[in-house]
């Protein structure tokens, strides 16, 4: 049936009801760019106690949350959790997606660190690379967005920040300051609606991310399990010290 | 088998009645506890319905646009009446990526569509990659719950199960068995060609199409076969990212008791230029599948179910006789009236009085739905072509007309007080004299309460 067989299905149907009851969609912001501006400048002021209750619903869902006063200090918190778990092979996005180059420190950790490429392979590579990800213990990422209500981390895919970078290892660290908090999921509604409204940051990819503790289920007999088959530990490092990038 | 016999031998069943009950129990209390927490969650209801019943509205408009923007992004749209068409949809894409597996996500559309099968005659493996499905894919069971598709299952047959299938002897440990479907399923997510979804809700506004998955397979097979396929009935549209945020705040608090289930995938289209992963081709299969018919008929509330599974956790005849004795792809109370949607009236003549109407399902739903009032409806068709039972078509016909005759009504639930003693046990009626037997073998019945509603209402107005 084509598109506009389908439509007009739909509208025969349509012209014979009035529906149930006059109702509306939500109100979407009118201008969500300068919303989203607003928001910002105020949790400018206000992080801190957004970030509290980030760290309270982050660990109520399961996550592992640190806090560290720079980006220098950042290696050895993954050094240390990484030699617990017996984790020595990481993947990280790229530095220009991370917004810093831990690479060198994390080797110093005696990590084996693979950073990702910035742009698009060839089939063959990717295919490559996707095999090499999928062997490797603990992956490295940035994050857009954590949604402090739910205790959510957002992450865009694109460039220099592949899909399965935070999927298919079973350990996931996630590192972010400041910037990237908002208090719940009606802002986070706020800040998508922006992002569609503007140019898409460059090198954004196909797929948007809400990622709430590790992967689990209960469908053997309801009994909570973890890491079905995306991580089975989430860690969140917070730097106090907003990132240069 | 009938209806009754399904019920009948389901309530013989001691392992399944001890599921169940565990199962459905626990989902009530971490529904109830997720909203004791969250205050705004009574007016987020009412705002989600309003923005389904507004959608439902100008749907024509809001998948056209959904269309738009799903295209603009590199998508195709595909369009399906049937459930037939839909499955040709799917096969056409599946054969043409050369496909030989296909890895899945739970979804009730491709259920619904009896896909699985169609792929299997086609020579293509459909691997359903979420654990409760996996392990009903082996059994070659359907599921018997909307999100937890083997809740009647115990770890000691997943065991069994995992041991003649997988050809491994393995402990009846919920941790051991999930770590050997991982392995499994993690080498069949790399090598599939095509990955297929539904889809929990699509954002018109942005093309966006939204999956809500707990254990990460979702990402799966979104991010690495070459093409992904959802399968999505065409009322899941929402218009903005506003309306999807509102929808997110109270479904998985109904599903699971979650804030938000761990991952909520907005796939925007295939992969980018610059992109490592995601599919080189994004498809949207729209299904109507009788769903269309509905906006102006007597179902269309049931238009707005998000799938969450609440109603069938509170309900007194889920409870006992679990998801399978329905007989249909969707279980328990709105699974009756999409039942009635899919197959037609006649399909649930029987089923349409597999309720209690006792009014939890409407209470527990995040939108409201009035599920009692629409099978009453559909009863009463049974009423005019005479199907059911004549003591039931005399009762209802009675209470009919009880219920429009407020003094006859307070006078009647007066004597029912009296009548109904030697029936109350435990505060719930659980077996009726004479030919009302057949109505409460697989149901218990709420006994006419002492006051009445009517009674303290009037009372009430007096305090006032
Ligand atoms: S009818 Fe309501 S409670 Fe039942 S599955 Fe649908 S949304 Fe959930």
């Amino acid at each position: 049936m084509t598109r506009q067989e389908f439509l007009a299905r739909i509208r025969g149907e349509m012209r014979k009801t009035s529906g149930l009851f006059a109702a509306s969609v939500a109100e979407r912001p009118a201008h969500p760019q300068r919303i989203a501006d607003t928001l910002r400048r105020e949790l400018s002021e206000r992080w801190p106690e957004t970030l509290e209750v980030f760290r309270r619903e982050f660990e109520r869902v399961g996550g592992i949350f640190y806090r560290v006063p720079s980006l220098a200090e950042v290696p050895e918190v993954v050094g240390a959790l990484a030699r617990e778990r017996g984790a020595r092979r990481v993947i990280a996005w790229h530095p220009s997606a991370l917004r810093a180059d831990l690479s060198g420190p994390l080797m110093a950790q005696d990590l084996e660190t693979h950073l990702m490429p910035p742009g698009g392979l060839p089939e063959a590579e990717r295919h490559g690379l996707r095999a090499h990800i999928a062997e490797a213990d603990l992956g490295l990422t940035g994050v857009d967005l954590a949604v402090a209500e739910t205790g959510t981390l957002v992450l865009v895919s694109g460039a220099g920040r592949p899909r399965s970078t935070a999927l298919l290892p079973p350990y996931h660290v996630a590192v972010f300051d400041r910037t990237a908090l908002v208090e719940s999921l009606q802002q986070l509604g706020v800040v998508l609606e922006s992002w569609h409204e503007g140019q898409p940051p460059v090198g954004r990819g196909g797929a948007i991310h809400f990622i709430t503790g590790p992967s689990r289920t209960a469908d053997i007999e309801l009994t909570l399990t973890r890491g079905v088959h995306g991580p089975k530990e989430v860690h969140a490092i917070f730097v106090d010290a907003p990132f240069v990038g | 088998m009938s209806f009754r016999q399904r019920a009948a031998s389901a309530l013989n069943d001691a392992s399944l009645q001890e599921a169940l009950t565990i199962a459905t129990t626990k989902f009530i209390e971490l529904r109830r506890e997720a909203f004791d927490g969250f205050p705004q969650g009574e007016r987020l209801r009412d705002r989600a319905r309003q923005i389904k019943e507004a959608t439902l509205q100008q749907l024509d408009h809001y998948v056209e646009r959904l269309v738009d923007n799903v295209e603009r992004l590199g998508g195709h749209a595909h369009y399906a009446v049937t459930a037939e068409e839909a499955r040709d949809i799917v096969l056409e894409i599946a054969k043409r990526g050369g496909a030989r597996m296909a890895v899945k996500t739970k979804s009730m559309a491709t259920e619904e569509i009896e896909l699985n099968e169609a792929l299997t005659r086609a020579g293509i493996t459909p691997v359903e990659t979420d654990l409760g499905e996996y392990i009903i894919q082996l059994a070659h069971e359907k599921p018997s719950h909307i999100i937890a598709p083997a809740i009647h299952k115990t770890k000691g047959q997943v065991a069994q199960l995992f041991a003649r299938e997988l050809k491994r002897e393995v402990a009846a440990d919920a941790e051991v068995l999930t770590r050997i479907a991982r392995a499994e399923l993690r080498d069949k997510f790399l090598r599939a060609e095509v990955g297929i979804t539904g889809a929990n809700f699509a954002v018109a506004d942005t093309g966006t199409v939204v999956l809500v998955t707990n254990e990460g397979n979702g990402r799966m097979v979104t991010s690495l076969p070459r093409v992904h396929i959802a399968v999505m009935g065409v009322e899941k549209v929402v218009p903005s990212m506003t309306d999807l945020m509102i929808f997110l705040a109270i479904l998985a608090k109904s599903a699971t008791g979650q804030k938000l289930s761990v991952y909520t995938t907005l796939v925007q289209g295939p992969r980018r230029p610059g992109e490592l992963e995601g599919p080189d081709e994004f498809h949207l299969v729209l299904l109507d599948n009788g769903r269309i018919t509905q906006l102006a008929g007597p179902l269309r509330e049931a238009l707005s179910c998000l799938r969450c599974g609440a109603c069938l956790n509170v309900c007194p005849v889920y409870r006992q006789i679990g998801g399978h004795a329905y007989g249909y792809t969707y279980p328990g109370p709105i699974g009756i009236l999409l039942t009635a949607m899919l197959h037609g009236q006649e399909s649930v003549k029987e089923l349409a009085h597999a309720s209690s109407l006792c009014g939890a399902c409407a209470d527990a739903c995040p939108v409201r739905i009035d599920i009692p009032r629409m099978l009453i409806e559909l009863r009463q068709g049974g009423v005019e072509s005479k199907t059911a039972p004549w003591a039931e078509r005399v009762v209802f016909k009675t209470l009919g007309r009880l219920l429009t005759r407020p003094a006859l009504y307070r006078l009647s639930a007066r004597l029912a007080r009296l009548f109904q003693r030697p029936f109350v046990r435990d505060g719930v009626i659980r077996r009726l004299p004479l030919f009302f037997g057949h109505w409460t073998r697989t149901r218990d019945l709420p006994p006419v309460a002492a006051p009445t509603f009517s009674e303290r209402w009037a009372e009430l107005e007096r305090e006032s």
